[in-house]
């Protein structure tokens, strides 16, 4: 089974509250992270919707991670809870066909929480590296 | 049970609660097709078998006639819980629908696997025992072994798929058009086989917490792809989870629209950065 | 489809750095949905920042996408400048998100970074924009209860001009001030305190008030609520802008508690209230016992009033019969504030005794059928103590008055799990998720009359703000720096009417309309704050956020990982 260690591709779909502004300070704090994500910045982590994650799989993703507020503190009055709720389902479907719900990352928390961001995102690249290769689900190609 | 079903079916037409009543008959040359039955005298050519889901049908058929138009439907249990999820989404209308619910045999509730092989409103027939799905070896072959043994007997399958769509034709809860398997966006047009991870993984998830296991998908798929199987853990943990299942509930939207405060999930070990003690994760 | 020119910043050296912006200038040059790239060195500083946005004005460049800091420094400002030349600007964080978080590997740096770039080209070239709607705010407002929270709202709006109705179901204003004699620490009589609100509701024109009336229906959302009255003159149809409530609560009843209902003179404070104001208040030693009913699993909360109220009480039996002894059996004493503070130190001077006792061995009763003493264990001296009484007084809480739900459930707001009405706590006090509703006084959750009254100001504030805009658009009415990123829209024709969306919205802002045989879905734009759950959970993507539409978001998914060469 060979293994993406070189070739980790981690999708973030970040809210612009807290996921994005702990991005932002863990920026400021020169807080070195690997080059293996790029961000897609959404005003709420509601509004990721499970056919995203899966077409970032099937795009050749490694693993997604979904970053919100604190299940008390949306900014939308509790807009992240049903997100939460449908992303943990969504984790039994990948664990079903073996893609496996750990490489959906679902990670709340606060805005100013920087250094956890990061240490939450290297983590994360690390336990891609180690993940079985999804060759045989994707065309060829990729 | 064949007498009891009948005999329901033309006193809801002699008293004239519904306008028609679908079900199955048996046609010219012994064919067995659905059929509006809107005479107490044709009902003698009512049937109950082979197992026809005639859900998706009857919200045709109310779709199209006019609104003080009533139907009742000879359903099995799988039917009656399509037909409540119809309900629940507005694409039936309750008021306008009535059933006639009769109770499957064990043979049929061992092929279909099936955990609930009787409506809950049982008009004829005595309800079996229900089959346990994940006691079953063909079941237990696809949802275990580590991640990468299910990744390749899954794409194994997969890679079979023939995009016929019949899966989703035939899938009761299925009614979007536009639908989004047909969309360039998520799936990509044109390609055989269709694209595992994005066609199926769409599918399934969009089926998660209304899919009533009646087993059309399966039945229709030509290549003979276990999909039911694809939905049986997501069904376990809403069980589990929330204590809700599909299809039984009119009034019960699934949990996983609401938020925490209104339906919590009991034990839920919340994702958060830092937990109340500020160790780290 | 028009093109998009691209500014990258250097910022000095930061970005240019580690990210390689020339390779980016030759790759994005040779885009074909990019116009030009130009490279500066510090966007935010006035000769780069006028160079950009003299370069957008002539050039009538309709999309610019900039490469620069994160959007929570300066950029943000950048951005703003340029879209003020009329062009759809949009920005990548080039640097706190890449160059300094990356520092270490420029080329992982410059690959991500021309993927960012190239994922937002995507989200410009297939953006859309919400229609907006424009909502004339009716100049009206009303307010829903006439106690001390809601007379003071009334007076507050009245004074700043606004034509204003007070509704209450009793027959005059007041609430529960209304049957207290005294009030502390002052010991004015309850009426009095509130006298001169209740007077200007009288003189003053723009007030209304609408004695024993309820409401029986509402419609409509912030800025234009059709709400009907249902009095003993008849129905009432307003048209009002804003709404404010102030229902007040009630008081816990402890039965089952410390023997009331059963032992004769085991009483509340309400009925020591009606004792003291007929007259009939006779005995040698009363007992104040705290906390009945509240600070505990089923009510976690303090009600505020309770002990300011039996440090009042007790003083008034010492006063009122000569000779007579008072005691304060407690959990805490809650005093907060200097005044209150004073008071209890009045009332210890006075002679009442003050016994605290654990909330895991409380009180107990004696006596069959009239109170003859209370047992408690001093929980600070550890000892147990006997004391004869003739009269026990329970100071039980505020809970949620029976109306409050319905009310809540007219008003499309959330109550919490006690059943007061729920708000935006802790960034937006007094108001709630529904746009104008503010809510205020013990119906919110129990205070005193004093802080009734400043929260009643408070509410008229913020309704008078939000009145006095006469038209409001809805993509402004955002309680987020920035504004909302758009409204969400269903297509009609692809809207299955599966009530999903219905399901999900914290805002209730999704409605389901009939049209033929079928169901719609629409989204009243007003509500809608753009968290986005109805697109996600809309079976088949009929619901979009124009400004970010599933197209923006699979090309994003798409050119994450392109190659880079």
């Amino acid at each position: 089974m060979s293994v993406d260690r070189g070739n980790v591709k981690i999708l973030v779909f970040a809210c612009r509250w807290c996921g994005l502004i702990g991005a932002d300070g863990a920026g400021r704090k020169r807080i070195e992270l690997p080059a293996s994500y790029r961000v897609i910045p959404v005003d709420c982590a509601g509004y990721v919707e499970p056919d995203a994650v899966i077409r970032a799989f099937a795009s050749g993703a490694t693993g997604v991670a979904v970053l919100g507020c604190h299940v008390g503190g949306c900014r939308f009055n509790d807009a992240n809870h049903p997100a939460l709720k449908r992303l943990e389902l969504l984790k039994t479907l990948l664990d079903t066909t073996g893609i496996g719900g750990n490489r959906l990352l679902l990670g709340f928390g606060t805005a100013h929480e920087s250094h956890q961001y990061a240490d939450m995102i290297l983590e994360f690249h690390r336990a891609m590296e180690s993940m079985p290769s999804m060759a045989s689900w994707l065309p060829q190609g990729q | 049970m064949l007498e009891q079903v009948k005999q329901k079916a033309r006193e809801i037409l002699e008293q004239k609660q519904a306008e028609g009543v679908l079900g199955l008959k048996k046609g010219l040359w012994d064919v067995i097709h659905p059929h509006v039955f809107s005479t107490p005298s044709e009902i003698d050519a009512l049937v109950l078998e082979p197992k026809w889901l005639l859900a998706k049908m009857a919200r045709a058929l109310l779709r199209e006639q006019p609104q003080n138009w009533r139907l009742a439907v000879v359903v099995r249990g799988c039917d009656e819980r399509a037909l409540v999820e119809l309900v629940k989404r507005n694409q039936i209308d309750r008021e306008r629908l009535l059933t006639v619910g009769y109770a499957c045999e064990a043979n049929q509730a061992k092929t279909c696997l099936c955990s609930r092989p009787y409506p809950q409103k049982l008009d004829a027939g005595s309800a079996v025992e229900g089959v346990d799905p994940f006691a079953d070896e063909r079941v237990k072959a696809y949802l275990e072994g580590d991640a990468g043994e299910r990744i390749e007997r899954w794409a194994a399958q997969l890679k079979r798929c023939i995009k016929c769509y019949g899966c989703r034709n035939s899938c009761p809860i299925c009614v979007c058009v536009p639908c989004k398997l047909e969309d360039d966006v998520w799936v990509e047009r044109g390609v055989i086989p269709a694209e595992m991870v994005s066609f199926h993984h769409i599918r399934a998830f969009h089926l998660s917490d209304t899919c009533v296991a009646c087993g059309a998908c399966q039945e229709a798929c030509p290549v003979g792809i276990p999909l039911m199987t694809l939905q049986l853990s997501m069904r376990a943990a809403l069980k589990k989870d929330y204590n809700y299942e599909a299809g039984l509930d009119a009034n019960r939207k699934s949990p996983v629209l609401f938020d925490f405060v209104k339906e919590p999930r009991p034990g839920q070990d919340v994702p958060d950065w830092v937990n109340s003690m500020g160790e780290k994760k | 489809m028009s093109k998009i020119s691209l500014f990258l910043c250097n910022c000095f050296g930061e970005i240019g750095r580690v990210i390689d912006l020339e390779f980016i200038r030759k790759k994005f040059e040779a885009d074909p949905d990019v116009d030009s790239v130009t490279i500066v060195d510090s966007l935010c500083m006035p000769d780069d920042a006028a160079k950009a946005q003299v370069l957008t004005r002539e050039r009538r460049i309709g999309k610019v996408l900039i490469g620069a800091c994160s959007p929570y420094g300066k950029m943000e400002f950048v951005r703003l400048g340029l879209a003020k030349e009329g062009a759809a600007v949009r920005a990548v964080d080039l640097r706190e998100g890449c160059a300094w978080i990356h520092g270490k590997d420029p080329e992982g740096a410059t690959r991500k970074a021309a993927n960012q770039i190239d994922m937002e080209l995507a989200l410009l070239q297939n953006r859309k924009d919400s229609k907006d709607l424009t909502l004339r705010v009716q100049q009206e407002v009303l307010v829903i209860g006439a106690g001390p929270a809601g007379l003071s709202a009334a007076c507050g709006l009245a004074r700043l001009g606004f034509r204003t109705h007070l509704v209450d179901r009793g027959s005059a204003p007041g609430g529960l001030l209304n049957v207290v004699k005294k009030v502390y620490p002052t010991d004015e009589p309850g009426p009095g305190k509130i006298k001169n609100l209740v007077d200007e509701t009288g003189e003053n024109p723009l007030i209304r008030f609408y004695g024993k009336t309820k409401i029986s229906s509402v419609k409509g959302y912030a800025g234009d609520f059709k709400v009907k009255l249902t009095g003993p003159e008849g129905n009432t149809a307003l048209r009002v802008g804003a709404v404010v409530l102030a229902t007040g609560a009630r008081i816990l009843f402890p039965q089952g508690l410390y023997g009331y209902g059963k032992i004769k003179n085991v009483i509340t404070q309400m009925e020591i209230e009606r004792r003291f104001a007929t007259g009939a208040l006779n005995c040698k030693t009363a007992v104040f016992i705290q906390c009945v009913g509240a600070r505990n699993a089923e009510r976690p909360y303090c009600s505020t009033i309770c002990c300011p109220l039996s440090l009042k009480n007790a003083m008034r039996v010492m006063d009122e019969n000569p000779g007579a002894r008072a005691y304060v059996l407690h959990r805490d004493i809650m005093t907060p504030g200097s005044v209150l503070e004073a008071y209890y130190r009045k009332a210890m001077q006075r002679g009442v005794q003050f016994i605290r006792f654990d909330a895991e061995r409380p009180p107990e009763v004696r006596g069959q059928e009239q109170v003859s003493g209370v047992e408690v264990f001093d929980s600070i001296s550890g000892v147990s103590r006997v004391i004869d009484s003739d009269l026990l007084v329970l100071s039980t809480p505020f809970v949620a008055d029976p109306e409050s739900a319905a009310i809540a459930r007219m008003f499309e707001i959330p109550v919490d799990k006690y059943g007061f009405y729920e708000e935006v706590y802790p960034i937006h006090p007094v108001e709630t998720r529904n746009d104008g509703i503010f809510i205020c006084g013990t119906s919110r959750w129990p205070v005193s009359s004093d802080q009734a009254i400043a929260q009643g100001e408070a509410a008229a504030i913020k309704a008078a703000s939000f009145l006095g805009k006469e038209t409001v658009s809805a993509l402004a009415m955002s309680r987020v720096p920035g504004g909302k990123l758009g409204h969400a829209a269903a297509d009609a024709a692809a809207c299955t009417g599966c009530g999903n969306c219905v399901a999900v919205c914290p805002y209730k802002a999704c409605r389901l309309q009939r049209t033929g045989n079928r169901s719609v879905s629409r989204v009243i734009k007003v509500r809608c704050k753009a968290c986005g759950n109805c697109v996600a959970v809309c079976p088949n993507g009929a619901m979009q956020m124009p400004e970010q539409n599933y197209r923006v978001t699979g090309e994003m998914i798409r050119r994450a990982f392109r190659e880079v060469r």
